[in-house]
């Protein structure tokens, strides 16, 4: 446990009233209108966004996944995190697409695209799924705070779930996305000050970067600096092979929507930006400042690896980058590292909680409800769905040891067999509602089957992540490449629509013409 | 005509073209190299602080590259922007279907 003086405890309630009050001054914003509640009225200069993506992907569970892998693997494990480099060249791609469909959500983006009864049951079903996964990372996130206070002040975690993330829904409730997106900003400046003066007086604490040097090499563990140490082109745990796959499923997902989980936050960050280029630079800069933080990082646990490098178990080392500072920062510093991971924790938190709500409202009791509901009675169904996403998560949270394995199976059934449907549906004409519909359903057979039952029964041996990945692509696309020219394409005058609006990339020949020859174009 | 064009009408920058492909290209490549850069930097390597040059310069080239096109494409698109929500909340009302 960690004692804290006066001097700390100034710190956490300064910045708690600091973050919780600038949200609710937002509260008059937020209440005009359905687009001001979700998306701050769709007005937002660049850096803001930006700052809110920053800071939505710096949640709790962030560093004790970074200093997981960069223990495990040193420098080399920096690539696990690269998995946010979709944003290379969704920047410049989907992001303008999605952009200029104006759609509040990728569910609603789904009926733009599809035509017809498949789109408004993928519609249906991208909401419920994004309502379920909010709620989830919401419990996930909580839970690791929740950890952390049991660590520093001996709570039961349930009580550091309960009490920051409602604190957080203070805001979020009053002020909708305005809160959200304010709040981020201060957030992510205090969390980014925090994650520079505990990484460097973490490696001061381990001598300095040149002792760090020095003593790895003493250890014989030098090539825990080279990021491209690899251990073969498919032996050992971190292989070549892994490192390709990796690099193609993030960057190549660029070109696609949904290829990450983090493209729905993101897709809500574009839509608030002011104009094209504002949401192009938003993500291509957050995700610039995610991918320089986990480098930081990065360097701080190769310290605390000289520091402690006879770590076995995941739950010490996972710890890294908090026991550097809790363990080394003086005192009146440990609270402003606490108010710190608070920032880092809510900013995460709510977004989540503001996402959730959107898919809840605009997708769900919007769409399939109440389609002539107003404005007021829109900005009050986000304000309960808020509550409910709160209240699921505190459920989720409390359950969440037992089942973290399955979840984590449906976070991975997310990428796999649909990794190339997501691309398929912004570059390809042809590809239509039902093909897209027969992936999804395919991939929730397939990836049971790749992933759990055949190894069981000795069908085939069990595979690495990057080998069920490929499996999975291949087995998906002989469902839908069937399905997709056995059914009909999209109605023309639909497919036409969507591409004045959006002029999306890739194979849209036919879609042109008949724009060309309706004087649209 | 120059390489890199840096003056678009509307039309002309609603198409795809070589400067969206070389933001593409270049995009991964910085990333790689600021977040590599960054960490042996940190370390205080020599390569590290090449690495992190070089990503600098890539995201400079990068938005150089791309940023004109981008600005004329928002311009021409907000102008439009208010008749596609218009279009937009009749179209996802799916009770108007035919």
């Amino acid at each position: 446990m960690v004692v804290l003086s006066f001097l700390d405890w100034f710190w956490i309630v300064a910045f708690l009233l600091l973050m919780v009050g600038s949200g609710i001054l937002f509260y008059r914003l937020g209440k005009r209108s359905e687009a001001d509640f979700f998306l701050a009225g769709r007005g937002l200069p660049w850096w803001l966004p930006a700052s809110s993506v920053y800071a939505t992907h710096t949640a709790t569970d962030t560093p004790m996944w970074v200093s997981g892998v960069i223990y495990k693997h040193g420098l080399a494990g920096l690539w696990y995190t690269f998995f946010s480099a979709w944003c290379a060249i969704s920047a410049f791609v989907s992001a303008r697409i999605f952009r200029r469909s104006l759609a509040y959500t990728q569910a609603e983006w789904q009926t733009l695209r599809f035509g017809g009864l498949p789109s408004h049951l993928l519609r249906g079903w991208t909401a419920g799924w994004q309502v379920f996964m909010n709620m989830f990372i919401l419990g996930w996130v909580g839970i690791a705070m929740g950890k952390i206070c049991h660590y520093l002040f001996g709570w039961h975690p349930f009580v550091g779930l309960m009490v920051f993330s409602a604190a957080c829904a203070v805001y979020v409730l009053a002020a909708g996305y305005w809160g959200v997106v304010m709040a981020d900003f201060q957030q992510g400046i205090i969390a980014f000050v925090a994650i520079l003066i505990v990484s460097f007086w973490g490696i001061a604490a381990a001598g300095g970067p040149a002792a760090i040097v020095t003593k790895l090499e003493a250890l014989g563990q030098a090539h825990r600096l080279n990021p491209f140490a690899f251990t073969g082109w498919f032996g050992g745990d971190f292989p070549i092979a892994w490192f390709l796959t990796m690099v193609v499923i993030a960057v190549i997902g660029g070109f696609g929507m949904g290829t990450s989980i983090d493209w729905y936050a993101e897709a809500q960050r574009i839509q608030s930006a002011r104009s094209v280029k504002d949401a192009a630079w938003c993500i291509w800069s957050g995700t610039a400042l995610v991918l320089m933080r986990n480098a930081i990082w990065g360097a701080a646990v190769l310290g605390f690896f000289v520091l402690y490098p006879d770590l076995t178990e995941v739950k010490d080392y996972e710890m890294a980058w908090f026991r550097l500072g809790f363990d080394n920062l003086p005192a009146g510093m440990l609270g402003f590292f606490f108010a710190a991971i608070v920032a880092i924790h809510i900013s995460t938190i709510s977004t989540h909680l503001n996402l959730g709500a959107v898919y809840m409202t605009r997708d769900l009791y919007h769409h399939y409800l109440r389609p002539e509901a107003d404005e007021r009675q829109l900005v009050w169904v986000g304000r309960l769905s808020t509550l409910l996403l709160l209240l699921g998560s505190f459920v989720f949270g409390s359950i969440m040891e037992n089942i973290t394995e399955w979840l984590i199976f449906a976070l991975w059934i997310m990428a796999a067999g649909v990794w190339l449907p997501n691309i398929l549906q912004v570059v390809w004409w042809r590809f239509n509602g039902w093909a897209y519909l027969a992936s999804w359903i395919a991939n929730l057979v397939l990836s049971w089957l790749v992933v759990w039952v055949l190894p069981a029964f000795g069908v085939i041996p069990a595979l690495q992540d990057y080998q069920q990945f490929w499996l999975l692509m291949v087995l998906g696309a002989l469902v839908y490449v069937p399905v997709t020219f056995l059914t009909k394409p999209e109605d023309m005058k639909h497919l036409v629509k969507y591409y004045v609006m959006s002029r999306p990339i890739g194979w849209w020949g036919p879609v042109r013409r008949e724009a060309e020859k309706l004087g649209l174009l | 005509m120059a390489f890199i064009r840096r003056q678009w009408t509307p039309r002309e920058a609603d198409e795809w073209t070589r400067e969206d492909w070389i933001a593409i290209v270049l995009s991964p490549f910085a990333y790689a190299a600021l977040m590599v850069g960054t960490a042996l930097s940190v370390m205080l390597m020599p390569v590290g602080y090449v690495i992190l040059a070089a990503g600098v310069v890539l995201t400079l080239v990068m938005h150089w590259v791309i940023n004109p096109k981008l600005s004329t494409v928002s311009d021409e698109y907000e102008k439009k922007q208010k008749a596609y929500l218009e279009e937009l909340e009749r179209q996802v009302k799916w009770e108007d279907e035919p």
